[in-house]
This record gives C-alpha cells, structure tokens and sequence, in this order.
C-alpha cells in the first residue's frame, strides 16, 4: 500500500502547487515598488503599496459598502430561502418540481441579460442610488440557487421529528425555527456563504444601479486600479486584491471551523 | 383552487409592473438642483478635479441652485452603457453630461439631448470664439446643435530620433506615401534588432482605436477617401480602399513591423506596455494620438524628463502622395444638457461657466486637449507644457471626423472584425468582403454603395 | 411528506420569493422576452421609438454565423472546464483527500477553495499574470524553453483552464460531503470480496452517490453557461473571436452596440441551452428510478 499511497500524496501536492501558483503573484507584487505580471521575490521590498490603499475612500468605504450589500444579500436569501424551502420540503405540492427547475434554469442567465429592464423597474419603484434596494435585488437573483440548496439540507432531516412537534400542537412555523433549523444549521452557513461570495465579486449590478460613487462597493473600486490608456499600478491593484479578499477568505475560514473542518454541501445537491 | 388563483394574482402583478416602468414620463422634478454626470478616469483624475472647481465656481455666480456632481469611475464601454440607461429615465437622466463626441448624434435621435441653438445664439463667445471647424463635434444630421466642445484631438506619427539616427533617416521625417513609412520601419528592423520598428492600434481590445485611428486613418488617404457618402447618405461598402487598407495591415504584419498578433490580442497590453515601451525606446515611431505628451510629462504614468528632446513628430500620408497630402481624424468629447433637465437654463449656464476662456484652457492643457477656442489656442501654459501642442494644432484645419451616425458602432465593428482577421493572418480581400456583407446587414442593403 | 391541505398553510412562506423572484427575475425575463421581438436599442431612433419586429432577431441570430460560433464556443467552454474539468478535478480531489491526514486535507482543501473565494475581477487578473507573455508560468516554463503565450496560442483551453481553477472547489466540496455519507460497510464488504479501490470506487461508490453526481453536473452547467468577467478580463472574446462565449457576444451586442433588442434574443438562446442541458441531466435521473 506504500507505493500507491505516495503517489496519491504526489498528485495531491501538485494539485496544490497549481492551484497557488497564480496567486503568488498576487502576494509578491503587493509588497514590490515596482511589481511586474510574474511572481518574483520583491527586488525592492515595500509597504507604500497598501499605505497607499489603506485609508478610509480607497479601502475603506469601498469594503464597508461591500459588506452592507453582500452582508445583507446573504442575510435576506437565507431568510427567505429557508421559509420557501419548508413548504417545498415538506408538503406534497403539485408545482413542486416544476417550480424548482424553472428556478434553477433562469440561473443560467447571465445577470447582465436582464439589467436594462431592472434599471427600468428601479426607476420605477424610485430604488436607483439605494443600497438597500441593490441588496434586495442581488438577494432575489440569488434565490434559485439558494431555494434549491435549503431544500435539498430540509429533505435530509427526517420528518418524524417535526411529527413530535405538531402531536403537542406547535405549527408549522414553530416547527421549523425550534426543529429544523438548528439541525441544518451547516446548510444554512453554506448557502449564506456561496450567496455573499456571489454578490461580494458582483461588479456589473451596483455599478448600474448605484449612482453615488460614496455607495460603491469594493468590486467597483477595484476598476479603478485598471488604467484606461495608462499603465495598471500593478502594486495597487495586487494589494486592492488582497485586502478586497480577505473578508471573504476570513468568512469561509471562520464558518468551515465552526462547522467542524469540511463544509457539508452534499445535501444541497440531492436531487 | 383559491390557492392558484393567489398566485397567479401575485405572479402577474409581479410582472406588469417591469413591462410598464420603461417608458415613464415623469420628469426630473428638482429644478433647485442639476446633476452633472461625467467620467472619472482612474489613470487621470484632472476631470474630477476640473469638475469639482466649475461647481464651485458656478454655485457662487448662481446662489441657490446647487451642482450635483456624479462621478462615474469605470471604463470607457461601461460609462456608455451606464449613462445611456440613465437616460432612458427621466428621472435618471442627467442636466448636463460628458458626452463622446461620436454618440451625440445617436443620442440626440434618441430623444437624451436638447437642441441648445437658442442659448448659443446668444452667447458671445460661441459667436466669436469656438473654432467652426470644431463646432461640428456637437451638431447632429438634423442640423440643430445638441453639445459644446470641450477640446478635440488629432492624430498622426510620433518618432524617436535617436532610433531614426540609427537606422540612417532623417530626424525631421515627413514621409509622403504609404510606402515611405514602411520603408523607415524596414530600415529601423534591419539596423535595430531589438527595436519595435512601428505601433498602431490593433487587435480586438484595441476595438474602435483600431478602426478609427489605424482603418480609418488609412481609408481616409485612399482615392476611396470614405467610410460615409453625405451627399449620397450611403455607407461605403465594399470599397478598394478599405481594402488596400487592410493590406496595409497585412504588410505590417507579414514583415514583423509593428507589434506580435500575440501583443495585439492582449487585452492588456497596449495599456500597460505601449507607453512604457515608447519612452524606453523600444519602439521606433507610432500612428496615435497628440495626447500622449500626457503619459511622458511628470506625473503620467510613464514619465519621461527627455521626450521634448527624442521624440518628433509628423503627419501621416495619403496613400500615394496625392492630395490634399496628408491625413488625420478628430473625436473629443464635449458637453452636452439632458433633454428632460428640469432647469435647462442653469443646465447651460452650468456649460458655458466650464467652457468659458480661463475654463476650457485649464482642461485643455491638463487633458492634452487642442484648444476649441481661438483665445484659448494663444494660451502660452500649452505649450510650455507640451511643445507638440502647436503641430497637432496645426492639424484641425484638415481634420476629418468619424462619420457619427447612430449606425457607426455597428460599422466600426464591423471594420474591427476585419481588421483582426488579417491580423491574424486572414487575407484582405475575404475580410473586406466580410466587412461589405457585415455593414450591409447593419445599416440595410438599400443605404450602401460600392466605392 | 404532508398532503397539503390548505393554502393559507404553504402560501406564506413560499410568499417572499414568490414575489421577490417575480418582481425582480422574472418579471425582467418576460421583459426581455417581449424585448426580443422589437429593435429596442439604448440610443438612436430605436431608443424612443421601439418597433415591433416579429422574429427578425431571431432570423438573425439564427443565419449568423458569429452565434453559430459562440453557441459552439460556450458548449465547448462548458463541456470542458465544467462537466469535464471541475466535475473530474473535483471527484479526484474529494477521493484521494478522503483518507487523508489532516494537514494535507487542510492545505490542498484550503487552496483549492481560495481560488474558488476570490472575487472574479480578481481571480481573472491573477490567472492573467500568470499566464502573460511575462508571466509567471512563462519565467517556470522558459528554463526548459517552453514559454509562449499561453492567451493568444491556446486562448480557449487558457479560459477553460482558468474556469477549472476557479470552480473545482465547488464539486470537491459537493463530492468530499457526499462520500462520507457512503456507507463504510458497503465499502468495506466489496473490500472483502477481493474488489480493488477502483473496481470498489466504480461498482460501490459511484452507485451510491449518481444523484449527486447528476445534480452537481446541472448546477455547474448553468454557473458556467453564464460566465463572463473572467473570459472578459482574460481575451476580451479575442484572438480572433476564438473565446467570445454567448455572454460575451450577448454584452458587446447589447451595451457596446446598444442593441439591446438582439441581445436579448441572444440571451434567450442562452436559456434555452441551460434548459436543454438540465433536461438531459434530470432525464438520465429520472431513467434511474
């Protein structure tokens, strides 16, 4: 068992060597004065690149926007997911299905196909320049997937426990926050998580639907490190990249300890 | 039962409310405040900075009335795309906005744009100061005027001396034919290994640079001379002369003159390299814009203390010498008012207190515009900053503009399709008949003539 | 599972995202639906006064050979970097992690699942540094001669590579879940019986967990049909046209041309793949039951 045990760590290694190489760059290129596209050690070793960014209109305003709309976009898709998902766990519906894959195939849609008419809507319901209505919205284009996996972590937990639940007269409601949702706890984190990665990288949604640049999240921010017809401040930007990461990374390392190592996604791909 | 009937209710209410939100026609009501929307460069951030100084300016002169500035930090294509949805509401819709030359016309047949005659008419300096030539920026096919230039541009050679020296041509080079200029990026190639002979905008993420300021550029010196037929109102396609254009291209490309088919297909590229690579001295001359003092002077992103010393500059030649000699082609960008601003006065008054002498010479000279006044052209902080500014002045008086119809996005692609082909090793003649088929396709088979 | 009796019990929760998903998705969708049977445009003449077209969107796209080619480049793009690519990569990973200690499952888990947490303007400049003419994979590559421009001689496997990159995380995190509910006995038995780990993979395994496998397949198909920030960033749909995908032509139609009447028709074509490509998935399932 020696020799295939080696060779299986060897693949292993190498996945992961590939897997950072091109992120190298990134770290690399942030602490050089003059950071060029390949990964090599800093010849001129420097923080002014993140001195450069950290203050409150590059890096901060940017990230604290960022996180009200990714933030509150995970907040509400859970929220309303979870709700959605019990009646289709839970009750025989005639639409079931059909409902859940004409969801699904409108997640297919690139986002951009439908921006012109969202812009219309906007206008309508007087919602341009609104973060709130710019998380509501990226909340809504985030249902389908977000349906679709709490779904799938409810069908996992076996009714009789709620059957317990309703013999002593709780409703429905009542079942599902006392019951089921602490039991799917980890599939809760999951679908919050994959909903704020989404909107945190969504660069084309608030750009078109924001105004104020004081509103920006930091996805739009960082086009502001790509010169048009000048040169990229290559330093900026690895160092933007960084800090515009590190959230996100600090999320899902966060939830993945709480959550005991390895996230649980198998119950949200059941069919 | 009831069930279905609820949600099919919801559903439907649901969707009708989209369906009717286009089209709304209420207006931008606050007539106290007008919102002034423009590009905010990130490599270049003197337009931010000219904004901000014309709202305080114009604030004080008219109390009471406030200047709503809305930055649009992005990308070229986005902040069309943006703005153009922001017009398409009323109450969106920008009092005053920074506006591409190349889309008034469009956006005037839209209906975005109000015809400001009347304010010019009676404004003095639009009478006796705005260059005619360049009045043409802001001016749609149905004759009224929908923008006021904010500065223009023109295009031609840029040279590095000492690389001319080297390879044995003169430094004050003005060569007279097509075929001059390959000439000089063949000697530049044999006596300089190490040296780019030539750059001009090519590739796909090159996209309307190539076709305006490489296709065009050429067309323009052909016996074809057109891309647009005013007095026919046709387009012209197919066309010998777009295609002894691409086989221009096909020459520079065949002989290794100018960048790889790898560099030109870099979507970063000529952002990142070109400049840097011009200023150190890699590349021997290219076809561009007057603008790049820009990038070299302190400050820019390339800065080069002795670019007033190595580079030279000269105009591009008509295909075989013949007249009128030489060739360029003018865009810029101007000002123009929101057709449903709800106070169109302080919307104009808003223009003509950023585009007043002291004004428009500020943003001429931190943009490396050509001034569109003529007491701005005299102005000495022009020069001084960039001492190329009175030969690409020089140029205006036989600029030609693109032909800024609303068709011309769809054109200019169609010229980018085919230019990338050959680039990439396609052959000219199939290009140019793809180009004939694409354009006809686009503006209708009954608006094309063979040239 | 409950026959539901009345609606005043399963209305309200499904409420919200009733609604939310009507006003916002598919409200939009229909839109863009009518949208594409007129000459809807974000400028000119056809900005203020749209006109009906009836199927002229679809004639075109349909004779057009630029979609024609895009249809084929995003089918190629799925098939390679989704359901080849991250699908594979991510069983792969997931198996010969399974037994393994835990730091080597904490390295390879943790780097894999960072390319997948990058925002994607950031994740496609990375992976546009590394494969530059001046890149990183080029400085490696150039000791053994081998350098090139990985973007514009091989653009396409250079985006399907980069896809892979970034979305394998999403199946090795499905997969590594879905084998530890695989029951250890049923493993252990072939075991037994003399089945080798292959044999034992393919037989006993793979069996157990198709309906995930199926499932996955759908959900990245349909992530993947819609990319486009990293394709944009990487080749912009260049050299030559060679990577420009269905949302890639759909955006230069829609915002650059400011067609928007047809790109939404362009756009309905997109759906209309996602929706051939779930239906085999769900029917290969449903032939299983």
């Amino acid at each position: 068992m020696r020799g295939p045990r080696l060779v299986v760590n060897l693949v292993l290694l190498a996945v992961a060597v590939l897997f950072v190489a091109p992120l190298l760059w990134l770290l690399t290129a942030s602490f050089d004065t003059h950071g060029s596209l390949a990964a090599k050690v800093p010849g001129d070793f420097t923080l002014a690149n993140f001195g450069q960014i950290l203050n409150w209109e590059v890096g901060g305003r940017p990230l604290v926007n960022g996180l009200l709309i990714s933030g509150g976009t995970a907040i509400i898709a859970v929220i309303v997911a979870v709700l959605a998902a019990y009646p289709l766990s839970r009750f025989q519906l005639r639409f079931r299905r059909p409902f859940l894959y004409t969801i699904l195939f409108t997640t297919g849609l690139p986002v951009t196909a439908i921006m012109v008419p969202v812009y219309g809507l906007f206008v309508r319901l007087s919602l341009v320049d609104s973060l709130l209505g710019t998380t509501v919205f990226l909340a809504a284009t985030a249902l389908p997937m977000a349906i679709w996996m709490c779904k799938n972590f409810m069908d996992g937990i076996p009714v009789s426990l709620e059957e317990a639940a309703w013999v002593d007269g709780a409703s429905s409601l009542q079942a599902l926050r006392s019951i089921v949702l602490p039991l799917m706890a980890p599939g809760v984190a999951v679908v919050g998580i994959f909903t704020f990665i989404t909107a945190w990288g969504n660069f084309f949604v608030p750009f078109v639907l924001l105004l104020d640049p004081d509103k920006m999240p930091a996805s739009v921010g960082i086009f502001s490190f790509f010169g048009q017809n000048g040169l990229v401040a290559y330093g900026q930007l690895a160092a933007y990249s960084i800090l515009y990461t590190t959230p996100v990374l600090a999320l899902y390392l966060v939830v993945s300890r709480w959550l005991g190592g390895g996230f649980s996604m198998a119950g949200a791909v059941k069919a | 039962m009831r069930a279905r009937t609820i949600a099919a209710g919801l559903a439907v209410a649901a969707l009708t409310l989209p369906l009717a939100a286009c089209g709304g026609g209420d207006s931008a009501g606050d007539a106290r405040t007008i919102k002034i929307v423009y590009r905010n460069y990130s490599d270049f951030p003197q337009m931010d900075t000219f904004m901000k100084d014309v709202k305080k300016q114009f604030e004080s002169a008219n109390p009471g009335i406030t200047a709503q500035l809305t930055p649009v930090s992005s990308l070229d294509s986005d902040y069309l795309a943006k703005v153009q949805l922001m017009q398409r509401s009323p109450s969106t819709a920008p009092d005053v906005l920074f506006e591409d030359s190349f889309n008034v016309n469009a956006d005037a047949a839209a209906g975005y744009l109000l015809p400001i005659d009347d304010y010019l008419t009676k404004w003095s300096d639009w009478n006796s100061q705005f260059i005619p030539a360049t009045k043409q920026a802001g001016k749609a096919t149905d004759g009224k005027t929908y923008a006021v230039p904010m500065g223009t541009d023109t295009r031609g050679l840029w040279f590095n001396k000492d690389i001319f020296q080297k390879a044995g041509l003169p430094t004050d080079w003005q060569p007279k034919t097509w075929n001059d200029v390959l000439d000089a990026a063949r000697k530049i190639k044999a006596t300089q290994p190490g040296v780019q002979p030539m750059y001009l905008p090519l590739g796909k993420p090159a996209a309307e640079a190539m076709s305006m300021q490489t296709l065009e550029m050429l067309l323009y010196g052909t016996p074809t001379k057109d891309l647009y037929d005013e007095k026919a109102g046709k387009w012209v396609a197919p066309s010998k002369g777009f295609e002894d254009a691409l086989g221009y291209v096909q020459t520079v490309m065949k002989e290794n003159l100018a960048q790889t088919p790898a560099q030109a297909e870099d979507t970063q590229w000529a952002q990142t390299q070109m400049p840097l690579l011009m200023s150190q001295g890699k590349i021997g001359f290219m076809m561009d814009g007057g603008w790049y003092a820009r990038y070299w002077n302190a400050g820019g992103v390339a800065p080069w203390p002795d670019w007033t010393k190595t580079l030279g500059t000269a105009k591009f030649p008509t295909q075989n010498g013949q007249a009128p000699g030489n060739v360029t082609l003018s865009g810029g960008w101007t000002l123009a008012v929101g057709a449903s601003s709800g106070n169109p006065d302080a919307s104009m008054k808003f223009i003509q207190t950023a585009l007043n002498k002291e004004n428009s010479a500020a943003i001429d000279v931190a943009c490396s515009w050509l001034p569109v006044r003529d007491d701005v052209k005299a102005d000495p902080r022009l020069a001084e900053k960039d001492p190329t500014v009175p030969f690409w002045s020089s140029l205006v008086s036989f600029t030609r503009y693109r032909p800024t119809l609303q068709e011309y996005p769809q054109v200019s692609n169609a010229m980018d399709v085919a230019g990338d082909s050959v680039v990439n090793g396609g052959d000219p003649a199939k290009a140019a008949a793809q180009f004939a088929q694409d354009v006809s396709k686009a503006v209708g088979a009954d608006k094309v003539k063979t040239g | 599972m409950r026959r539901s009796p009345r609606v005043g019990v399963w209305l309200p929760p499904l409420a919200p995202s009733i609604f939310l998903l009507g006003l916002f998705v598919a409200g939009p969708i229909l839109w863009c639906f009518y949208a594409s049977f007129t000459n809807s445009a974000l400028s000119g003449i056809a900005a203020r006064r749209p006109k009906f077209v009836g199927l002229d969107n679809f004639t075109t796209a349909f004779t057009s050979p630029d979609v024609a080619a895009s249809l084929w480049l995003t089918v190629v793009f799925v098939v390679l970097s989704a359901v080849v690519g991250q699908n594979s990569l991510g069983m792969l990973l997931a198996v010969f992690l399974q037994h393994r200690g835990k730091l080597l499952r904490g390295i390879v888990g943790t780097v894999v699942v960072a390319a997948w947490v990058l925002p994607e303007v950031v994740a496609a400049f990375a992976i546009y540094a590394f494969l530059n003419a001046q890149g990183t994979l080029n400085e490696v590559l150039g000791w053994f001669g081998l350098s090139q421009n990985w973007l514009y001689t091989a653009p396409m496997m250079a985006v399907v590579l980069a896809n892979i990159w970034r979305g394998t995380a999403f199946s090795m995190l499905v997969y590594q879940a879905a084998l530890s509910e695989v029951p250890s006995d049923l493993v252990e038995a072939a075991q037994v019986d003399g089945a080798g780990p292959v044999r034992r993979f393919w037989h006993v395994v793979l069996p157990v967990i198709r309906r995930t496998v199926v499932t996955n397949l759908m959900l990245i198909t349909l992530q993947t049909l819609g990319v486009f920030g990293l394709i944009y960033v990487l080749t912009a749909g260049g050299p030559d046209n060679k990577t420009r995908t269905l949302p890639l032509l759909m955006y230069e139609q829609a915002f650059k041309f400011g067609q928007i009447g047809y790109g939404t028709a362009i756009a309905l074509v997109l759906l209309v793949l996602g929706a051939v490509f779930s239906l085999v998935y769900i029917r290969s399932l449903k032939a299983e039951v």
